[in-house]
């Protein structure tokens, strides 16, 4: 049989994510083969059918027990807090419990004041999105023209996924107010429907997205960040 | 505790741990360090190192738990599939070049199916992986073994069997053809 004939039936990617799954690859192949996992979707799929269909063959590698110590060693490397993920948005709970973070609020002014200075706004209602710690992005309400103008503030760019912005009032249901930028402030009119629920008290989350947006018309990826809209 | 059950104690115990719930990662990791263990300690020989390889495990766990599926994975498919890529990625960074001994292709494979793994597949899932194995030539076994098992690269398998780098890559492709065809006909 010839080289050619072998690959009969398995495009490149699809021999790629085998030979990741099985390990063969060397160390710079390894790479590429996570790096195009975590951009595109498609041959991450491939790679988790491989993981499935080869899992079943490690019942064969007896389980040890690790050092009693090592839990506790996980323990103390663990980050304080999880950043809110993917799956808060079927957690009323999360949404009942979020509070005005007030620290935040210097944050908000800082950012609003940068647009006040170039839009006059009546009474503007701000919010400082955060998660994980840190103010992703600072959103400004201008009721007068309909609109959301929000600043990326900590907000690192993911190489695979797009920030989108919802508006969560109270009812609880995210409604889809547009992509962000991490390198530039965005402006994003807000339909005519959504402007009354732009309120004070609704909440502006942040969640990660494919490039594009949620194809579903609902939070896909993982929130990473959320704020209450506030009186300045 | 049956299978199952095994299974959806893990599934639950995930689903908490992207809230921050560090009680609900230690349920995870009682259920499966064991396993986890076993696995990075086949593919790297050495305790200290595996133990590392684990710690990684759950500190990835403890920030991408939200990423888990269970409608698209069994919940220690996907950990294994973490700790094998961790104890590999690392097997590549400190031991770029192994001596290994020569495979023993008359002892390829156990002579049955072990019984499935707790909440690892179904019973029948086990059942029809070792089918397929059992269905490939000695040599391709030998060499699809020698990778999942020992974490051997293209040229790793070429030097422990004695052929030609491009032999061994064909014979790796040609094997992983057939398993999936016979596992998805």
């Amino acid at each position: 049989m010839s080289e050619a004939t072998d690959h009969h039936g398995f495009t490149a990617d699809e021999l790629l994510a085998a030979e990741y799954v099985l390990g063969v690859l060397a160390v710079a192949e390894r790479a590429d083969a996570a790096q195009r996992m975590e951009r595109e979707p498609g041959f991450a799929r491939m790679v988790s059918a491989w993981e499935a269909r080869l899992s079943p063959w490690a019942a064969e590698i007896p389980g040890e027990a690790p050092s009693p110590a090592l839990w506790d060693r996980i323990a103390a490397a663990l980050p304080v807090q999880a950043a809110p993920r993917a799956g808060l948005w079927q957690s009323l709970a999360f949404w009942r419990g979020l509070t005005l973070a007030t620290g935040a609020l210097a944050a908000a002014c800082i950012g609003a004041l940068i647009y006040i200075g170039s839009v006059p706004q009546p009474a503007p209602l701000v919010a400082a999105i955060d998660g994980g710690g840190h103010h992703h992005f600072v959103a400004t309400v201008n009721a007068s023209s309909a609109s959301i103008v929000v600043a990326p503030a900590a907000f690192a760019a993911d190489a695979t996924r797009v920030p989108e912005l919802w508006l969560i009032p109270a009812d609880g249901k995210p409604r889809p107010l547009g992509l962000l930028r991490a390198d530039q402030i965005v402006t994003i009119k807000v339909p005519r429907d959504l402007m009354p629920h732009a309120t004070r008290d609704a909440v502006l989350a942040v969640s990660l997205e494919p490039q594009g947006g949620s194809p579903t018309g609902q939070p896909t990826g993982p929130v990473i960040a959320s704020g209450k809209l506030t009186l300045l | 505790m049956n299978i199952d059950a095994n299974r959806d104690l893990i599934v639950a115990a995930l689903a908490r741990v992207p809230q921050g719930d560090r009680a609900a990662l230690q349920t995870v990791y009682r259920l499966t360090s064991a396993k986890l263990f076993g696995v990075a300690l086949r593919i790297l020989g050495e305790r200290s190192e595996s133990e590392d390889v684990v710690q990684e495990v759950f500190v990835t766990v403890w920030r991408k738990a939200a990423d888990f599926d269970p409608g698209r994975a069994s919940p220690l498919t996907w950990l294994i599939a973490i700790t094998r890529n961790r104890a590999i990625d690392r097997l590549r960074a400190t031991k770029p070049i192994r001596k290994m001994d020569p495979i023993d292709e008359a002892h390829d494979i156990a002579d049955s199916a072990p019984m499935a793994d707790s909440a690892l597949e179904s019973a029948q899932d086990n059942a029809r992986l070792y089918h397929c194995l059992d269905a490939l030539a000695a040599d391709e076994r030998g060499a699809l073994r020698g990778a999942f098992f020992d974490g051997n690269t293209y040229e790793e398998l070429a030097q422990r069997v004695g052929v030609p780098l491009a032999t061994m890559k064909s014979r790796i492709r040609r094997a992983m053809i057939k398993l999936k065809s016979c596992l998805e006909p």
